[in-house]
């Protein structure tokens, strides 16, 4: 049950949405507060188990108010782990399968047989945690190359970025004060369907709240990436992405740019691994691949599609000097 | 303190305690960015928690999982059961060169570093427990022992002592270093006497 429940709080467009909620306020708490709700007591009733049982492991230590002993500790660590939570797993392989591409398939059956709990030492004491057999590594492996290529090829692809910032722009101006309501009831009514209609109606009503986001999404019209500032860049320049951003900005103002940054997290590349002869070693110690696998990270500048060209020759301007700094620094 | 900022201290937090003699793994930089925090006044931003081990930031976490990712820091692998040792990135000095933080909270991170390099998990826990504690609103100086005991049932009455008596002598040479710790004298005594400690 705290599987199927870990998500509920998920806004309509998910992640892309996240926010727009209050500060502080995140899709698992919502998740938590859906599960305390009036409306899924019935159902914890009839089942006879604990909201704040399910709640625990269905947000982990991390967005549950109160401590976790070991056993939900673990228990929350096969949801939502790093490494090999159910969560992980399962939005790979959905998002593969909805989105047409097969980046994010890996052999998750081999992988499930072959998980453990094994003991890890953490401060003084020795813990339980999910860790996998010899012969499931390079099960393993793939799933975290799936998700390396999942990051790379889909969920950061420019475009599919850019639409993001654009229904948050569309959202901030539709929604009443710019936040979704952290109240149940209230998020429950509201799912993609009523956002996707929203968008439609605002795109054609030039005096509608969110008209011009929701025109670009509705006429494709989005914001084009004219730059990609790369680690070559901020070798020379820590702060390349800010500086271009801001050059661009004064030129077009703030309205016409938009800087996207994300860096991923939690690699969970490092799992005990239960091997042959019985000992227990790190992953990373026993797999070459695994300390191969990049932890991916962007930097996009968009503007106007009205600008780009005009962007574009800034751009080579910029890399221009750039490499002429480069060249002082030698 | 911003994002990079707070990267920055990080960094030197960790390359700090290394030289001093620590493991500088993640656990020893957890609990002394706490005590750089609540006890220096240094203003890192980090949000704690008392987890299992004493105070804990997942902000923290997350930050030195982008550190690495950017190369700020790199983490040297250890045998199992134990964690990687923080190490510099091949672009700390990027890192360094876009902000002066670590200059401007050079003598704090240099103090705790000196103060707490050599101390283990185990030690490094039961202080920032201990800080925790005395943080507390509604415990009284003579409850803290207690408080701590109540809280982590694995550290016996004379261990979660010594840690206030430790707290305590980083906090009275903090002071006589010119630094201005947070919080004011502990009392030990009283708190040993609560605590029925059997040398009391």
């Amino acid at each position: 049950m705290a599987a199927l429940c870990h998500d509920l709080g998920h806004l309509p467009f998910s992640h892309a949405a996240e926010d727009t909620l209050p500060e502080k306020w995140t899709h698992e708490d919502l998740s938590l507060a859906i599960i305390r709700s009036p409306e899924m007591k019935v159902i914890w009733k009839d089942l006879k188990i604990s909201p704040e049982d399910v709640g625990k492991l269905a947000v982990g230590s991390k967005h549950y108010p109160g401590r976790l002993t070991d056993w939900e500790t673990l228990l929350s660590e096969i949801i939502i782990g790093d490494a090999f939570g159910a969560d992980r797993m399962d939005y790979l392989l959905r998002d593969s399968h909805h989105a047409g591409v097969s980046y994010g398939r890996f052999e998750h059956h081999r992988l499930i047989d072959t998980m453990r709990i094994l003991p890890r030492q953490e401060e003084e004491e020795i813990v339980l945690t999910l860790g996998i057999e010899h012969g499931g590594l390079q099960s393993a492996e793939s799933l975290l190359w799936a998700r390396y290529f999942m990051y790379t090829q889909l969920y950061f692809h420019p475009v599919r970025r850019v639409y993001d910032f654009h229904l948050k722009q569309f959202l901030k101006e539709w929604l009443p004060g710019g936040k979704f309501s952290i109240d149940v009831a209230s998020h429950l009514k509201l799912t993609d369907a009523e956002v996707l209609s929203a968008i439609r109606v605002a795109a054609s009503d030039p005096s509608a709240a969110g008209h011009e986001p929701a025109r670009r999404i509705v006429r494709r019209e989005h914001f084009k990436r004219i730059a990609e500032i790369t680690e070559a860049d901020r070798d020379i320049d820590a702060n390349a992405t800010e500086r271009l951003a801001s050059e661009l900005i004064e030129k077009f103002g703030r309205q016409a740019v938009f800087t996207d940054r994300y860096t991923q997290k939690g690699k969970g590349i490092r799992f005990p691994v239960l091997t042959r002869d019985g000992s227990i070693e790190w992953s990373i110690a026993l797999s070459d691949t695994l300390k191969q696998v990049p932890t991916f990270t962007v930097e996009y500048v968009f503007v106007d599609p009205l600008l780009s060209e005009e962007a574009k020759r800034h751009v080579t301007a910029f890399r221009r000097q750039l490499r002429d700094e480069r060249g002082e620094k030698k | 303190m911003n994002t990079r900022e707070q990267s920055a201290l990080l960094l030197d937090l960790a390359v700090h305690l290394r030289d001093n003699g620590s493991w500088a793994g993640e656990t020893h930089v957890q609990k002394t960015a706490y005590l750089l925090q609540n006890l220096l006044g240094v203003p890192s931003g980090f949000e704690f928690v008392l987890y299992k081990h004493g105070p804990f930031s997942f902000d923290l976490r997350e930050s030195l999982n982008q550190m690495e990712a950017e190369r700020f820091i790199g983490l040297q692998e250890q045998p199992y059961p134990y964690g990687p040792t923080i190490i510099e990135g091949k672009a700390a000095s990027r890192l360094r060169a876009s902000t002066d933080v670590a200059q401007r909270y050079v003598r704090p991170l240099e103090f705790l570093a000196g103060h707490l390099g050599r101390a283990n998990v185990a030690d490094l826990e039961r202080i920032a427990t201990a800080l925790y504690v005395t943080l507390e609103s509604g415990i009284s100086p003579g409850a803290r022992v207690g408080r701590l005991v109540e809280l982590k049932p694995h550290i016996p009455v004379a261990e979660a002592a010594a840690a206030f008596g430790k707290l305590e002598e980083i906090r009275v040479a903090a002071f006589n270093s010119g630094l201005q710790p947070l919080i004011g004298s502990i009392t030990l005594r009283e708190q040993l006497i609560a605590a029925g400690h059997p040398n009391q």
